[in-house]
C-alpha cells in the first residue's frame, strides 16, 4: 500500500507495467503523423527521434526522459486525510487590520471554490495573509499545494510553513533535491514539479505568477491546470499582474482580492522620471548623468544607503568604474553570475556595504530595511512593468522607515515606466480609501 | 530566429561579407557561443601519453603508474562544463545534444591518420535503456567498425560510479566480434571513447584489439 501512494494524484513513468493494473496512457502520443508528449504537452518533430526508433521528449527532459516506450501510471487522488476538529495553525503573529480584511475575504471565496487572485503590493506579507484560508483548507482534509516558478522561493518557504502548521506534514518538491517523493497532505514546489501530477490539489497556490518562466511558458500554464482537480480552485500571488490575469480580473472571471497597503499601513512610493538624452554613448566616455551624480553625492552625504539597478551585466563595470571617479564610493556590483552574490547581498542588510550596483537579479524577494532605489535606463527592454514596480517595491519596506525614494532615468518615457507609474497610482488610489498615508 | 540546441536561447548569426557574397547557403549554427564556452578546448601541451592538458610537455604522474606506450588524445578538459554537458547527453540521454562537440570531433578525425576507427561499445541492457550509443552519436557519416562487444550483458554498477581504486580492478569487459582478425589484421586502429578518467576501460580495449593483429592502436576521447 505504501508503494501506491506514489501514484495517488500523479503520473509516474515506467517501461514495464506495475504487478497490478492500473489507469495508464501513453507518455508520447502519435497520432495521423504527429506526436505531443502527454506529460508537457511538447510537440515532437523528427529531430526527437532516437537511433532505435522512438521518439523522446527534450522539453521536460530534466524531469526524467520519457520516450515512445514509457507509459504513464496512476491511481486517482483518493484524499484520505482525516477532517481536523481544530484549526492546525501554530503561527504565533498577529495580522495588521488590512490584512485581517484580505485575509478573511480570501478565506471565504475558497469555500465556494471560485478561482481567485490576490493581488498584494510589495510588502503587504501575502504569505501570512493566506495563513487563515490554508488553515481552512487543511482542516478540511483538503489536498494543498504551493507552488512557486522559483525554487529559492520554494526553499525560504518551506521551513515557514512547517513552523507555521507544525502539525502538517509536508513535501517539498523541486528539481536540486536528491531524496525520492513522499505523499503529503500539504506539497510545497517548484511549478515545473507540477507536471507530474493529476487532478490531485483541491486547492493550488501559485505564487509570483508573473515571475519568469512562468510568464511565458504554455507548458508551466498547463501543468497548473492539470494539477488541481476539476472540483478544486486555485489562487494565484503577485505584486504585478500581466496583462492577461487583469484581463480576467476585468471580465470578473476571477475573484479578486487588493491588498493595496503594505503591512506598515503606508502607501507605495511613487516613481520619479527624469530624461537624460544619450546616457549610454557619454558612459562610453566614463561619463554618468549630472543629475545622477549629484543625487548620489547627496545620499552619499546624508548616509543614505541605495540601490542602482542597471539593464545588462556588462555595464555593470563601467558604472562601477564613473561611479569610483565621482566619488560616489563604498559599494560593489552584484549580479545573476557571482560568486560571491550571497555574501554581498547579506553585506548590504548588515550595512557594512553603502550601495549595491545591480541588475534585475534583485527585483524580487529581497528586503532591505532602509534603501533608495535608483534605476538607471530604465526604459530598457529587460525592465518589464512587472521589473519596475517590483524593483520600486524595494524602496521604504521597514516600519521604520516606511517612505523610500525612487528613481529612474531614462532616455525616454517608455510605454513600460508609464504602465508602471499607472500600476502604483491605481494600487495608491484603493490605498488611500483603505486609510493609508 | 535559430535556437541554441543546449541553452534553447535564441542565437543571433553575424553574417560576414564573404557569406553574403559566395551567394551559397549559410552555415547553420545550432550552438551559441555562450554554450561553446562552456566546453574548455585542450590547446598548446599535454601529456604525450593520455593527452591530459598541462603545462611541461613529460609523461603525467598518472601514466608514469601506468608504465605503458599508451598513446591517447582528447578534444576537451573534463571540467565542470564538460561534465553537465555529459550529465544531459549521456545521463538524462538527450540525444540531440550531439551536435555540440560534433563539429571539433570531425575536425579532429581528419587530422588523425588511420585506417579503422573502433567506437567504444555500450553493453546491450544500456542501449536499450538509453537509445543511442553515446560515442556513434558523435560521427557525422565517418565510416567504423563496432568490432568491440561488451562480455556479461549486466554490469553491477556503471565506471562513472566508481572510486578510482574500484575502477583500476575492474576485469576484462569487452571480446572481440568474430570478424574482428579479417578487419583489422596490419591496420592502424583508432579507438574513441568518451572520456578517459584512469585509462583503465580504454586498455582493456587496446588490449583486445592487439589480440586482433592490429600494426597500431591509439585512441582519441572527447575528454580528459
Amino acid at each position: 500500500m505504501d508503494n501506491d501512494e506514489q501514484f495517488f494524484g500523479r503520473w509516474v513513468p515506467s517501461s514495464r507495467p506495475p504487478l497490478e493494473p492500473l489507469a495508464n496512457r501513453e507518455a508520447i502520443e502519435q497520432s495521423r503523423g504527429s506526436a505531443q508528449c502527454t506529460r508537457c504537452g511538447h510537440r515532437l518533430t523528427v529531430a526527437d527521434q532516437l537511433p532505435n526508433g522512438a521518439l523522446y521528449c527534450r522539453q521536460c527532459l530534466q524531469l526524467g526522459r520519457l520516450t515512445t516506450h514509457h507509459k504513464l501510471y496512476t491511481i486517482p487522488e483518493p484524499n484520505q486525510f482525516p477532517m481536523m476538529t481544530e484549526s492546525p495553525l501554530t503561527w504565533s503573529g498577529q495580522l495588521k487590520p488590512q490584512q485581517v480584511v484580505a485575509a478573511t475575504a480570501i478565506r471565504e471565496l475558497v469555500a465556494t471554490k471560485r478561482n481567485q487572485l490576490l493581488w498584494a503590493v510589495t510588502g503587504a506579507g501575502k504569505t501570512e495573509i493566506l495563513y487563515p484560508a490554508l488553515a481552512w483548507a487543511l482542516q478540511q482534509g483538503w489536498r494543498v499545494a504551493w507552488a512557486s516558478p522559483r525554487v529559492d522561493v520554494c526553499l525560504e518557504l518551506a521551513p515557514r510553513l512547517a513552523r507555521a502548521f507544525a502539525g502538517v506534514p509536508q513535501a517539498v518538491l523541486h528539481g536540486k533535491q536528491e531524496h525520492s517523493y513522499t505523499y503529503r497532505q500539504l506539497t510545497i514546489c517548484t511549478t515545473h514539479q507540477l507536471l507530474r501530477f493529476q487532478a490531485a490539489f483541491d486547492w493550488l497556490i501559485v505564487d509570483e505568477v508573473d515571475a519568469f518562466p512562468l510568464t511565458t511558458s504554455p507548458m508551466l500554464q498547463r501543468a497548473v491546470k492539470q494539477a488541481q482537480k476539476p472540483s478544486g480552485s486555485h489562487i494565484f500571488l503577485t505584486a504585478t499582474p500581466g496583462p492577461h490575469l487583469q484581463k480576467l480580473v476585468a471580465q470578473r472571471k476571477i475573484a479578486v482580492t487588493y491588498v493595496p497597503l503594505r503591512y506598515h499601513g503606508y502607501l507605495l512610493p511613487q516613481m520619479k522620471v527624469h530624461l537624460c538624452w544619450q546616457w549610454r554613448q557619454r558612459l562610453l566616455k566614463g561619463q554618468l548623468p549630472g543629475q545622477l551624480v549629484r543625487q548620489l553625492r547627496e545620499y552619499q552625504r546624508t548616509g543614505q544607503r541605495f540601490l542602482l539597478f542597471v539593464p545588462h551585466i556588462a555595464d555593470l563595470p563601467p558604472i562601477a568604474a564613473a561611479l569610483d571617479q565621482a566619488g560616489v564610493v563604498g559599494g560593489v556590483t552584484v549580479h545573476a553570475a557571482d560568486a560571491e552574490r550571497a555574501e554581498k547581498v547579506q553585506a548590504m542588510r548588515d550595512g557594512r556595504c553603502q550601495f549595491l550596483v545591480t541588475t534585475t537579479i534583485l527585483e524580487r524577494g529581497v528586503t532591505f530595511p532602509n534603501v533608495a532605489v535608483v534605476i538607471l535606463g530604465g526604459d530598457d527592454a529587460v525592465f518589464s512593468t512587472a521589473a519596475l514596480v517590483q524593483i520600486a517595491g524595494r524602496a521604504g519596506r521597514h516600519a521604520a522607515h516606511p517612505r523610500g525614494e525612487v528613481t529612474c532615468y531614462c532616455q525616454s518615457q517608455s510605454r513600460t515606466i508609464q504602465q508602471a507609474r499607472a500600476m502604483i497610482n491605481h494600487l495608491n488610489r484603493q490605498g488611500r480609501q483603505q486609510g493609508g498615508q | 530566429m535559430p535556437l541554441c540546441v543546449w541553452c534553447n536561447r535564441a542565437i543571433s548569426q553575424t553574417v560576414t561579407l564573404t557569406q553574403l557574397l559566395s551567394w551559397g547557403q549559410f552555415p547553420v549554427q545550432e550552438v551559441c557561443e555562450a554554450c561553446q564556452e562552456r566546453l574548455t578546448r585542450i590547446t598548446g601541451s599535454c601529456c604525450p601519453q593520455c593527452g591530459r592538458q598541462q603545462r611541461a610537455a613529460t609523461i603525467c604522474h598518472d601514466c608514469e603508474r601506468w608504465h605503458d606506450g599508451v598513446v591517447n588524445r582528447a578534444l576537451f578538459q573534463y571540467d565542470a562544463g564538460f561534465k553537465a554537458y555529459m550529465q544531459q547527453y549521456k545521463f538524462q540521454g538527450d540525444y540531440a545534444l550531439r551536435v555540440v562537440v560534433q563539429a571539433a570531433l570531425a575536425q579532429a578525425l581528419q587530422r588523425t591518420t588511420y585506417d579503422v576507427l573502433v567506437p567504444v561499445p555500450v553493453d546491450a541492457a544500456t542501449r536499450q535503456d538509453r537509445g543511442f550509443n553515446q560515442v556513434t552519436g558523435w560521427l557525422t557519416g565517418q565510416p567504423f567498425f563496432q568490432v568491440l562487444e561488451v562480455v556479461a550483458d549486466h554490469k553491477e554498477r556503471p565506471q562513472s560510479a566508481k572510486t578510482r581504486a574500484e575502477r583500476l580492478v575492474t576485469p576484462q569487459p569487452f571480446s572481440l566480434a568474430p570478424n574482428a582478425c579479417k578487419l583489422l589484421h596490419q591496420r592502424r586502429v583508432l579507438l574513441l571513447d568518451d572520456v578517459y578518467t584512469t585509462g583503465r576501460t580504454i586498455r582493456h580495449a587496446i588490449d583486445q584489439i592487439n589480440l586482433s593483429g592490429a600494426k597500431a592502436v591509439t585512441s582519441l576521447t572527447l575528454a580528459r
